[in-house]
């Protein structure tokens, strides 16, 4: 090939893939790295100030392919679609071109005859409630990915709770961002199983509905907008607001409380000071069936301790293309029930989409966690994904 | 789509008044005069390769425009009290031209539309945009008013080019990419926010990017913009978006 356009006729062509993923950086670090692998080693490094000069500028588009097998021996072809939302223009101010960013990126996966489209982390505001701001679809459906997200945070909490010897039970229950998709599905999943139920947000309305909802079920549930109000009460806490940037100070919180953060970006600050509180990052799987990334993205796009850790929002898209089955399986805001995470949940395991190991900023919870996940990851499953995938 | 807006600055349009910035606008004036210069000889040379009369006719057109955009922008130097000087052999434009005269030798028609109407177009488009929302008057009106010019130029070229690119995708995205790498890596040092390859031989005196932010523009906006829209064009004519974002990653900063 030379110095001919390498990229241009290796597997690069964006036509008819099975699933786009559509994503943006949660770090200015996270950003950097994938400028670096697209600028290629050869090359010296973007300094940190011409990146947050260039970022701003990109177009949304495909960076990468992904392939992801499943243990069942399906194969699915995907794309990601970085919608280049800089890392610190997540606020409120910049919505309308957020906005714009992310139905440029839908539009790609439309050109590029996806079936079936998640969208990550901020992107899901396009069909949480505005169904209307979607490019015209075609064949292509749209997911938030929030079901199987609320799936694997409510496994993460079960895992958690046994290997704490906690009983669910008896805990008290908090959730911050309780009246969002994400929230409120959790809310529901986990209501019938504890004492108590906290609710928090900052719109008050909101939260009575979703109290009320609950109540109807016979749960006990109290909500409140200061957090400062709860927070002491909770044995379990978990963070799924949509926050622009880590800066939730959970405030006075029970010594041996049990914390999931979920959002994206993280919702807790660093400086939250929670001393005793066993915290990990919620809403995560793995996949067991080999995942490769094309150009290679992998630690990269997927920043996590674990091989083939991804969210589960986007999972939800990967494990759907993997069944063939397009269909927008989360959309709106609200109506995540405990059958429809069932429903999701078994498609992901047959697929071998299952929880990932759990960690937090520190690393891996448990050592032996970390030794599991590694010998499966880093050779088995690597080997996984080069031998499935090539040829 | 316009992306990365400076929300507080689009509120005001008028950063300065012209007579305090009046030398760096001279330098903004004389860098935008050369470019329309080289473009008009640029449009001159691809006229004698042209088969077609009507093509013939059409580049000189656009040779005559261009020299129009020049002319506008040196009254506008005049208006507010500075002579525009203009230098096509100024060492980047000099290697601009050579690049153009390339393909002109090679009587390749088609290349030659990629590297004034997709590259350099791109980066007059971009730029004078933003040069328009800044500057007040007259002023701003002509970098406004030259900007949706020159984006008709390459709404002409585009369809040329996508019938081109129909015939033979390969073919033609390997040659694009030989160009991006001869004339957008002429550009990218052009824009890069420090000139280390010393005085670029436009600007009066040391270089004006320095000065930018006293007309309220910065060099990281105009080659952020310009990148956009090269990328966009890119887009528009069909190019896979993960390989020209590629592409440009790799340009020089
Ligand atoms: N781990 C994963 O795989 C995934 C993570 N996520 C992340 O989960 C989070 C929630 O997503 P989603 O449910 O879709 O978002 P929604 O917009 O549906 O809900 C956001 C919730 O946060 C609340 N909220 C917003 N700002 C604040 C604030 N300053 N203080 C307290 N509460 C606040 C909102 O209520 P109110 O406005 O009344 O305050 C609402 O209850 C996001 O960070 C998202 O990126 C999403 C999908 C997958
Ligand atoms: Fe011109
Ligand atoms: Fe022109």
């Amino acid at each position: 090939m030379g110095d001919s356009v390498a990229s241009v006729d290796s597997p690069g062509r964006t036509t008819d893939v099975d699933f786009a993923l559509v994503g943006h950086q949660e770090s200015w670090r996270a950003a950097a790295d994938v400028l670096g692998v697209l600028r290629g080693p050869e090359r010296t490094p973007l300094p940190d100030d011409e990146i947050r000069d260039i970022l701003p500028w990109i177009p949304p588009r495909a960076v990468c392919h992904v392939d992801v097998g499943s243990i069942a021996g399906a194969k699915a072809r995907g794309l990601y679609i970085d919608s280049f939302i800089s890392p610190d223009r997540l606020e409120a101010d910049y919505i309308r071109e957020n906005i714009a960013r992310v139905r440029a990126a839908a539009a790609c996966a439309i050109r590029a005859g996806a079936k079936i489209v998640s969208l990550g982390g901020f992107s899901s505001i396009l069909i949480e409630g505005n169904f209307d701001q979607l490019p015209e679809r075609h064949e292509t459906v749209f997911t938030t990915g929030n079901t199987l997200t609320v799936g694997f945070i409510v496994q993460g909490i079960e895992k958690m709770c046994a290997l704490e010897g906690r009983d669910l039970r008896r805990s008290t229950l908090l959730i911050v961002g309780a009246t969002g998709d994400v929230g409120s599905g959790c809310a529901r999943c986990l209501a019938p199983l504890v004492r108590r139920v906290l609710l928090s947000a900052r719109n008050v309305d909101r939260l009575r509905r979703l109290a009320a909802e609950l109540e109807a079920d016979g749960v006990e549930v109290e909500v409140a907008t200061p957090l400062q109000q709860f927070s002491a009460q909770a044995d379990i806490v978990i963070c799924a607001a949509s926050l622009a940037s880590p800066s939730l100070l959970l405030g006075r919180i029970a010594p041996d409380a049990i914390v999931c953060d979920a959002g994206y970006p993280k919702n807790l600050s660093p400086n939250a000071e929670i001393p005793g509180a066993r915290v990990f990052f919620g809403g995560l799987g793995q996949i067991t069936g080999g995942l490769r990334f094309t150009p290679d993205f992998h630690g990269v796009l997927n920043r996590h301790p674990f091989p083939d850790v991804v969210q589960g929002c986007l999972l939800e898209g990967m494990a759907l293309a993997l069944e063939r089955r397009f269909e927008p399986f989360s959309q709106g805001r609200g109506f995540i029930t405990q059958e429809r995470v069932d429903e999701i949940e078994a498609i992901a395991a047959r697929h071998g989409i299952r929880l990932a190991p759990l960690y937090n900023a520190d690393g891996p919870l448990w050592p032996a966690q970390a030794t599991i996940g590694s010998a499966l990851g880093s050779r088995e499953s690597a080997s996984i994904s080069s031998t499935d995938f090539t040829g | 789509m316009e992306l990365a807006v400076d929300l507080k600055r689009s509120l005001s349009n008028e950063c300065t008044s012209l007579s305090l910035s009046a030398l760096v606008w001279q330098d903004v004036l004389a860098q935008a005069m050369t470019g329309e210069l080289v473009a008009a000889m640029n449009f001159t040379a691809l006229s004698e390769i042209c088969d077609h009369p009507a093509e013939v006719a059409d580049a000189l057109e656009h040779a005559q425009n261009e020299k129009g955009h020049a002319a506008a922008f040196a009254a506008e130097g005049r208006k507010i009290g500075v002579e525009v000087p203009s230098n096509v052999e100024a060492k980047h434009w000099k290697r601009i031209r050579e690049a153009f005269q390339r393909r002109i030798t090679e009587r390749d028609f088609i290349g030659c539309l990629i590297v004034q109407e997709i590259m350099l177009e791109s980066f007059a488009v971009a730029s004078y945009a933003r040069v328009g929302k800044v500057a007040a008057g007259s002023l701003g009106k002509t970098f406004a008013s030259i900007a949706a010019e020159e984006e008709e130029h390459i709404g002409h070229a585009m369809a040329i080019l996508r019938a081109e690119r129909a015939l033979d995708a390969q073919r033609f995205d390997d040659k694009l990419y030989r160009l991006h790498l001869e004339v957008m890596t002429i550009l990218a040092e052009m824009l890069a926010r420090d000139c280390s390859r010393g005085h670029c031989e436009v600007c009066h005196d040391s270089c004006v990017k320095p000065s930018l932010s006293e007309i309220c523009l910065t060099t990281a906006e105009l080659r952020g913009a310009s990148l956009q829209q090269y990328l966009k064009t890119l887009d528009m004519l069909g190019l896979p978006g993960e390989v020209t974002l590629v592409w440009v990653t790799q340009l020089p900063v």
